[in-house]
């Protein structure tokens, strides 16, 4: 083929250009993705390994039906998204009897720089705060997940969720009350 | 004492809100993982069936209904003779 027939993939036609089949098209939006959806699944179940395991179902079942993907105008994502969030409700369903993920296992997270002491205290602290974060409904978590780790607008959390603007105000409204609840609960101190 | 209540239930939104600020923070995935699972994606054929489990489990049902259909089968030409 010549140099000039190939297209040049961008986040404009990497969509199309995967629905028509084109394996680059579809690695370049793994690219993109892969590192969200990880995250996103990551802290919705707070095991590393399980979540590469439901990473890979994500993109191997976006992989098999791309061809029936519908562009309905919202990012590629939201679709990701959505089947991530299946593969959770799943997974939670097969796992009933681990419901408490152990507190150990976030014993790898951020703040690596500090004092052991006060990394300990703040590993602590994350744990309470992710299992008062998995305490709360699924579309509360999703919510408060790509609010904070997505760092995206509301506008753009109703389009990957689906909703209205006004719908995802009043669910943040509410995932907060219900956070706090759960975080009382568990007998986590904020301040 | 309503608008006192409610200031102190948006000081504590906002505390809240920052400390979900300051604590959820994106984690890189493991690089191998992530080039193996762009490899393996890359060498699988476009069209993928995923195996379903509960297919699995109607193929066990019904190998196991044919084998004992097929045991009654026999055994009933055995008396038979």
């Amino acid at each position: 083929m010549l140099e000039s027939e190939v297209e040049v993939i961008t986040d404009d036609n990497a969509v199309v250009l995967a629905c028509g089949g084109n394996p680059e098209a579809f690695s370049y939006l793994y690219e993109k993705n892969v590192t969200r959806i990880y995250n996103y699944i990551y802290y919705r179940i707070g095991s590393a390994s399980d979540a590469e395991d439901i990473t890979s179902r994500v993109f191997y079942r976006a992989f098999g039906h791309i061809n029936s993907y519908v562009d309905k105008g919202v990012p590629f994502s939201a679709w990701l998204y959505r089947i991530a969030h299946n593969l959770i409700a799943n997974w939670h369903r097969d796992n009933l009897r681990r419901k408490e993920v152990p507190l150990e296992d976030h014993l790898d997270l951020p703040h690596k720089a500090d004092q052991p002491e006060r990394m300990l205290e703040k590993n602590q602290e994350m744990a309470l705060l992710l299992k008062a974060i998995r305490r709360i409904s699924a579309d509360r978590q999703q919510l408060i997940l790509l609010k904070y780790l997505e760092d995206l607008s509301n506008a753009e959390i109703a389009q990957i969720m689906g909703r209205s603007e006004g719908a995802i105000k009043s669910l943040y409204h509410r995932a907060l009350i219900a956070l706090r609840e759960e975080m009382d609960e568990i007998g986590y101190k904020s301040e | 004492m309503e608008s006192r209540m409610n200031e102190l239930n948006n000081k504590g939104m906002f505390g809240l809100e920052e400390k979900l600020s300051s604590m959820l923070k994106p984690v890189m995935p493991d690089p191998v993982f992530m080039n193996h699972l762009k490899t393996k994606l890359a060498k699988t054929p476009a069209v993928l069936l995923e195996n379903s489990k509960r297919r699995v489990g109607l193929m066990v049902i019904g190998a196991g209904l044919f084998a004992g259909a097929l045991t009654v089968w026999i055994l009933g030409r055995l008396k038979k003779k």
